[in-house]
């Protein structure tokens, strides 16, 4: 690193508040890494502190609850996510969304929380968590507060997160548990690669969930529709929502055509 | 700037001392204790070069601070090697040209040492998908793919080349 910071571990949670509200915008949390270290090496991030969230025990635990649902912590990392047990019976796509992130030294380190602050438009938890339908519990002094994950997101790698708040994990509804899923992540390579374009479902017997990544300034939801929606109807609305540009990945028209093809692929998976 | 105290088992050999806040551990590694096996490449994750073992699992250590992992234990390429003998895994990599330039070759070998100690005799497969985060620009996956599998006792037999007249 060519930039100097100082770096605090706060050892509670109550330790850890009020060293967010000291350095507010002047901080920057720290939990794996992959993306911060990166920010700040390149000088898109200056921070004259790094404040390391993993030493809170509440925040490395991955809860079940028939009540309120899957809770996964703010140090939770890919690994961890891809290897626990509720997970994969429960919440089968999160697993293997959280396996198409980087490469498996990067998953080693990676959080989910991370991934959702980032806030790149193509986040693969992004997609698949928006279409489970989950919120986000952010934390401040002042007061606890929980958003559902759409309204976190307000930009390219800008979210609702204020400088004294930090993220202490993420609820994914009971309701949702078991429910179909499946996803499909266009890469230019076979290896690790950011997403062209990814699609996420996920199924219940009343209702299908539609998250799509790389096609807004944001990954998206489309709104809820029916479990019986046509392959047509999902396609049109799919079509309707994305707002996709050219770029160095792709060309608009390429990434429309995407994800048409992957929203019939999945519909006829999740048939 | 403050200073952290940390102590790391590396290679099986304990090192204590004091580091900034913003130390990289690849710089840790390479600079304050000197073992430069261990390459930076990209700096920013995506080519694996500095790939080490931290409590047994691979990590780009360009992309963690030192101060992180005070009581860890780390594996770097050094610790492969053993009163000048070259490892088992190292011997093949040799054997099968899967060293061209050398300089993916410390990461790699750590990827794959972990990989073997998942799954002792793995698929292709989950060869290539181990391999994933560590670039070979000489472009020499197929011998280090098969310098893996000579390790673990799976290399058929190469067909001879058939002289085309």
């Amino acid at each position: 690193m060519h930039h100097e910071f100082e770096y605090i571990a706060p050892r509670s949670r109550t330790e850890l508040l009020a060293t967010l509200k000291k350095f507010g915008s002047r901080a920057k949390l720290l939990a794996g890494g992959t993306d911060l270290l990166v920010d700040i090496r390149v000088g898109h991030s200056v921070p004259e502190a790094v404040i390391d969230v993993k030493y809170i025990d509440e925040y490395c635990k991955i809860r079940w609850s028939a009540e309120e649902g899957l809770s996964i912590g703010a140090t939770v990392t890919c690994v961890d996510l891809m290897g626990d047990k509720t997970v994969r019976a429960k919440f089968a796509l999160l697993a293997e969304a959280a396996g198409h992130i980087g490469s498996p030294q990067l998953r080693n380190r990676a959080t989910i929380a991370g991934n959702l602050c980032t806030a790149s438009p193509c986040a693969d938890m992004g997609c698949s968590l928006l279409a489970y339908g989950a919120s986000i519990e952010l934390a401040s002094e002042k007061k606890t507060r929980i958003i559902p994950l759409e309204q976190f997101f307000t930009g390219v790698k800008k979210t609702q997160r204020q400088p004294d708040e930090v993220v202490q994990r993420i609820i994914v509804p009971a309701a949702m548990a078991g429910a179909r899923g499946a996803m499909e992540k266009l890469k230019r390579i076979k290896g690790h690669d950011l997403a062209v374009v990814s699609v996420a479902m996920v199924k219940t017997a009343k209702t299908l969930r539609v998250g799509i990544g790389s096609c807004a300034p944001t990954p998206i939801v489309l709104k809820e529709l029916p479990a019986s929606a046509s392959v047509k109807a999902v396609v049109d609305e799919a079509l309707r929502t994305v707002k996709p540009i050219d770029d160095i990945r792709a060309s608009k028209e390429y990434r429309l055509a995407m994800v048409q093809s992957f929203v019939e692929k999945l519909m006829a998976t999740l048939k | 700037m403050q200073m952290h105290r940390i102590k790391v088992k590396i290679n099986g050999k304990q090192y204590e001392r004091e580091v900034p806040g913003h130390r990289s551990l690849l710089h840790f590694i390479r600079q304050d204790i000197g073992l430069t096996g261990t390459k930076e490449g990209c700096g920013a994750g995506e080519c694996g070069a500095c790939t080490v073992l931290v409590n047994g699992k691979t990590i780009n250590s360009c992309l963690a601070l030192a101060v992180e992992f005070d009581g860890a234990e780390i594996e770097t390429v050094e610790g492969e090697a053993k009163n000048g003998n070259l490892s088992k895994l190292q011997e093949a990599f040799h054997r099968n040209h899967a060293v061209q330039c050398g300089f993916c070759t410390p990461g790699m070998l750590m990827s794959v040492k972990s990989l073997l100690k998942v799954h002792p005799k793995p698929t292709e497969e989950q060869i290539k998908e181990a391999i994933e985060g560590n670039f070979c620009r000489c472009t020499g996956y197929r011998q280090i793919i098969e310098a893996v599998q000579d390790a673990t006792g799976q290399l058929k037999k190469k067909e001879e080349l058939k002289r085309v007249s």
